[in-house]
């Protein structure tokens, strides 16, 4: 069977598709750029022309500085954690071969959930007088610090909730890889005698390792763009938190600066898609290595 | 050896499944319980004399307390649910028929650049929402959509259609072409072969990916509080809605919501267990 017959055929099954994706997609993104030369404001009709006045103030602002090196903070902290604690309960979960079907969709629950509820509730377990979390270091007689107030914590908490969603997902594809890996390999190892740190550093780690790079790039890109938990704790004005998606918010929704917004939104874009197209050239690589 | 990973694997259970215990309990206690100053864990059948006690009565006050309106809302927590129920089914019955017919074309035809084009629907997700936002609420005021289930029902649709075609080409890709070049045979046209071979052949992928769409409308946030932020709330946006709500936070409500609209996902999570690594991998890694 030839797979070209027919043109129009084709476009009908794709096209849907595609001119939904252009329309509200790649339309909005270039009216984005329009917009970034104005002085739009959510408020009112009129704009008029205003150059490159939007993009100084972006790149004057010290809240943008601060909000792409605190974005990059949360991301470096919130995947190594993820990868590190997912990770180390995937090989644990190897010694649980029967139990663990069960155990394991019960753990990976929290990756499922919504991050805006969820990380409201979380606003109760880490209250600094009423949550669990401290009554429970109280009656271990630990310091109990002030989770979501003090400015040297609130930060820690947002990676902690984040922490909480997410290892789910890491250790997901951790268990997909070990899987992965032949036994054969093991069983020559064992004759060779090699020992077991040998075994993890020459054999497993080398094996598994496109799928924890498959994962933390799917993390990456997804733990840059933190909104949901950020507003959920503690609001998009908090200085000691506010990641590049809740500066945008404050900008466009709170000061009412569409224009200036735009701008801001115009360069996180082209931050996140430099970063996504590495990374889906990268995807191509995993895919072949993984399949 | 395997006393180590045993800690560890009790270790990160306490830490994953703790909250949801929490939660849990939260939802039968009355507000004073919720947010005592000692810590009230236990059920219990009598009230305890000692206000320090671990015990609380449990009751189902919070979940009768769904249908009330809090300060700072429009409708009661059941309304919300209706409107994420509305938006989500139907925007994911779009999303997959669309998915899977643009999969189909992927998969069968001859397409210029069909690995960029993939790549583009694919990188559509990575975008942040927030980014696309501000010229998605003009588009919207013209066409009157903001706080309409309409608005965040197309939006919706066009922002799991990347997450729909590459589940959907997965599936897609393993059906063997010998069907339809049977049914060629017999006279079928490709739109016969689309919905009489394909269609039913992949049903199980079309559910697999449709949980997988429900899900992430379901959750969704940060379009739906820009948009619809007085009318047509879905039920994230209501929730953090009652933020900095006069009265304080009803917690043993917020609890009792919160794990009335988590406990379906739980449930399609566990039904959906053996795709999970293919869905949350946009069928990247298939098992």
């Amino acid at each position: 069977m030839e797979r070209s017959r027919g043109g129009l055929g084709r476009f009908a099954f794709v096209g849907p598709t595609l001119v939904l994706l252009i329309a509200f997609n790649l339309f909005p993104l270039l009216y984005n750029v329009v917009l970034s030369f104005t002085n739009a404001e959510l408020v009112g009709d009129g704009w008029k022309w205003i150059g490159g006045r939007n993009y100084e103030r972006v790149f004057t602002d010290a809240r943008f500085g601060a909000a792409v090196r605190r974005t990059a903070w949360f991301v470096f902290c919130a995947v190594g954690l993820e990868l590190g604690i997912g990770f180390a309960t995937a090989l644990a979960l190897q010694a649980f071969t029967r139990v663990r079907a069960v155990l394991v969709t019960a753990l990976l629950i929290p990756m499922m959930l919504s991050p805006a509820v969820m990380g409201l509730f979380w606003n109760l377990i880490l209250n600094g007088n009423h949550g669990i979390t401290n009554q429970t270091l109280d009656a271990l007689s630990l310091p109990q610090p002030q989770w979501l107030t003090d400015r040297e914590w609130k930060l820690f908490s947002v990676i902690l909730i984040d922490v909480w969603m997410w290892t789910p997902f890491l250790m997901l594809i951790s268990m997909a890889g070990l899987a992965a890996i032949p036994k054969t390999l093991y069983e020559a190892a064992e004759v060779d005698r090699a020992s077991r740190w040998t075994v993890f550093r020459r054999v497993t780690l080398p094996l598994v390792a496109p799928y924890l790079g498959l994962a933390v790039l799917l993390r990456f890109t997804d733990a840059l763009k933190q909104f949901d938990l950020v507003m959920a704790t503690q609001g998009p004005n908090d200085t000691s938190t506010q990641t590049l998606s809740t500066l945008l918010y404050q900008v466009t929704f709170r000061d009412g600066k569409v224009g200036l917004g735009s701008a801001y939104a115009c360069v996180i874009l082209v931050l996140v898609i430099a970063l996504a197209t590495v990374f889906t050239r990268y995807l191509e690589t995993i895919q072949r290595r993984t399949a | 050896m395997k006393i180590l990973q045993g800690a560890v694997v009790v270790l990160y259970a306490l830490f994953a499944l703790l909250p949801l215990l929490w939660l849990g309990i939260t939802s039968i206690k009355d507000r004073d319980a919720a947010i005592s100053p000692h810590a009230k864990v236990i059920p219990v059948l009598t009230a305890p004399n000692d206000p320090t006690s671990v015990g609380f009565v449990p009751q189902l006050d919070a979940f009768r307390g769904l249908s009330e309106v809090h300060a700072g809302a429009h409708a009661s927590f059941w309304e919300h649910v209706t409107s994420s129920v509305v938006i989500g089914f139907v925007s994911t019955a779009a999303s997959v028929l669309l998915g899977a017919a643009c999969a189909y074309g992927f998969s069968r035809y001859r397409i210029g650049g069909a690995k960029d084009w993939l790549f583009f629907i694919l990188s559509t997700r990575f975008m942040p929402p927030l980014a696309v936002v501000i010229p998605v609420l003009l588009m919207y005021r013209k066409l009157e959509l903001p706080g309409t289930h309409l608005g965040l029902i197309i939006l919706y649709t066009v922002f799991n259609l990347s997450l729909s075609v590459w589940l959907m080409k997965g599936f897609i890709d393993e059906i063997p072409k010998a069907f339809e070049e049977a049914a060629f045979v017999d006279g079928y046209t490709r739109f016969d072969a689309f919905w009489r071979i394909i269609v039913p052949q992949s049903a199980t992928g079309m559910a697999v990916t449709g949980v997988f769409c429900l899900i992430s409308a379901w959750n969704e946030y940060g379009f739906a509080m820009t948009l619809n932020s007085s009318s047509a709330v879905t039920v994230p946006a209501y929730f953090a809605g009652l933020q900095g709500n006069i009265e304080g936070m009803p917690w043993p409500q917020v609890a009792a919501g919160a794990l009335v609209f988590v406990a379906p996902v739980a449930v399609l999570t566990f039904l959906v267990r053996k795709h999970l690594l293919r869905g949350v991998t946009f069928g990247t890694i298939k098992q």
